[in-house]
């Protein structure tokens, strides 16, 4: 098995780093998307339950079937990186702007007083306490997301996006687990060391007093 | 503050990566669906038209099926990829899979190329029809050979069959009706390269592959004959994007050059080397165009 990966491993590099590209493209879009709507949650209550409602509907549809609604939409489907891009931002939607919330939400009542009391304006009080304290919360939603995505991702391939993925479906197809494993274990490997270096970061944003 | 800081770097970061995505009117981009015999054809059309028009050649093989590399040509995610008219007939103009190989052929091709602007090339020499597979000591203990005999023991029989073949219009409903097949329970859908590990391990009995399988003959299995001619052909051909063809026309002369080049039984011997010798793909598609005088 070792030998087989060390015998490929240019092609492996070469997947794992599409598959990075994908996963984090996709995230970045999901953070710049989500955070917004997390914070667009605390301050309009009334989108809450459509805003929650609809990332959680897009988590619950297959994402083979996701990736074949795609297919023919005009502009995405001119290249698979797109598709596989947006599948996988919007996967990532939910535990991003779900923990936003959780976290602005999760702010000491006490605090926020507080800080209204001293005259801070709405802008200030979301940039300078309500999301600092909130940070790690988030970071947390950042984490899950790109864990779940790196699994995702896989699934890609199926429909020409690259990645890791690429190997699994060789592998199944020549009916060689080798060629699955040469697929599985990096991407493997990627969630569990994105997970661990994300915890650092996590751990880092958490205030020191909680 | 911190977020006010992360913002812009974040929103630069998605526009660099944006812009620098490739953009494909430099290269010709060959696709394949998700069994070996469409890997090895795919690296047999993309060596050569590289070879052949000294234009870049992208791969993307693997693809979840005929509907997604259908798809990825109309869309222009790829140009070429190798296709079986009985299954464009079937699965992409969705008619009767019904007619002999040259009505079929130009049938396919005068719709594909009034309907989606696709050009069908002449066929790259054997016909690929679905194998319907059962266990070598099974036939040889019951003494069959044709579908026909393989009726009476159907309902002793477990089957599993590729997704695809379950929906196509040549597919299972059609073949259970012609040939009276009733099977103990309702035939399972799974993975292509699944089918033959799945019969290989006793969980099923019969399955449906392709004639050119390389692993029929490595697991010593054998082919019921489908003596009442339910499947239509399934002549191999190169299906192309117009566009492309106008962009590259020598893509067109590099796909002429290999009709009639590949017979059934030298395809059947590439799926062996991959599947049954686990040689690499590129490597056993070189040395078939090397051994065609082809490339050099």
């Amino acid at each position: 098995m070792l030998h087989y990966i060390l015998f490929h491993q240019r092609e492996i590099g070469e997947a794992t780093l599409e598959h990075i590209w994908l996963v984090g493209i996709s995230i970045l879009i999901a953070v710049a998307v989500g955070i917004p709507l997390g914070i667009l949650m605390t301050r309009k209550p009334r989108l809450r339950t459509a805003i929650l409602g609809s990332a959680n509907i897009i988590q619950t549809i297959p994402s083979l079937a996701l990736f074949g609604f795609l297919l023919p939409a005009p502009w995405l489907g001119a290249r698979a990186e797109r598709i596989a891009i947006v599948t996988l931002a919007l996967y990532s939607l939910l535990p991003i702007v779900r923990n936003t919330y959780t976290g602005i939400m999760g702010v000491d009542p006490a605090v926020r007083e507080a800080a209204e009391g001293m005259g801070l304006t709405n802008g200030q009080l979301l940039f300078q306490v309500e999301l600092p304290l909130a940070a790690s919360f988030i970071m947390a939603g950042v984490r899950t997301a790109t864990v779940i995505s790196i699994g995702v991702a896989t699934i890609a391939a199926a429909i020409g996006a690259g990645g890791l993925g690429e190997f699994i479906f060789r592998g199944l197809a020549m009916v060689n687990n080798q060629l699955i494993l040469a697929g599985a274990l990096p991407a493997a490997l990627l969630a569990l060391g994105s997970d661990l270096s994300l915890g650092w970061v996590e751990a880092g944003l958490t205030p020191p007093h909680v | 503050m911190i977020f006010k800081k992360l913002a812009a770097p974040i929103v630069c970061a998605l526009i660099v990566c944006s812009s620098c995505m490739p953009q494909h009117h430099d290269r010709i981009v060959v696709a394949s669906k998700n069994f070996t015999e469409q890997a090895i054809l795919g690296e047999i059309l993309a060596q050569y038209i590289e070879y052949r028009t000294k234009v870049p050649v992208e791969r993307r093989f693997y693809l979840a099926g005929t509907y997604v590399c259908h798809q990825a040509l109309l869309a222009g995610r790829a140009d070429v990829y190798p296709e079986y008219t009985g299954t464009a007939l079937t699965a992409i103009l969705e008619e009767k899979p019904s007619g002999n190989e040259a009505n079929v052929f130009q049938r396919v091709k005068s719709e594909y190329a009034q309907r989606f602007k696709l050009d069908v090339m002449p066929s790259l020499g054997f016909n690929n029809t679905f194998a319907v597979i059962i266990r070598g000591e099974d036939a040889r203990r019951l003494h069959i050979h044709t579908l026909s005999e393989a009726g009476k023991y159907s309902p002793q029989w477990r089957a599993a069959f590729g997704y695809e073949f379950m929906e196509r219009p040549d597919g299972y409903a059609g073949l259970a009706r012609v040939y009276n097949l009733h099977f103990a329970q309702p035939p399972k859908a799974m993975d292509l390269g699944l089918l033959y590990r799945a019969i290989k391990d006793h969980q099923v009995d019969l399955i449906v592959g392709n004639s050119t399988d390389g692993l029929i003959q490595a697991l010593n299995l054998v082919v019921l004959q489908d003596d009442r001619h339910y499947f239509p052909p399934y002549d191999a051909v190169p299906i192309v994007r117009q566009d492309t063809i106008r962009r590259f026309p020598l893509l067109k002369t590099a796909l002429d050059d290999l009709a009639g080049k590949i017979s059934e039984d030298e395809m059947r011997k590439m799926n062996y080397a991959v599947d049954g010798e686990r040689r690499d793909t590129p490597v056993v598609a070189r040395e078939f165009l090397k051994s065609k005088g082809l490339l050099q």
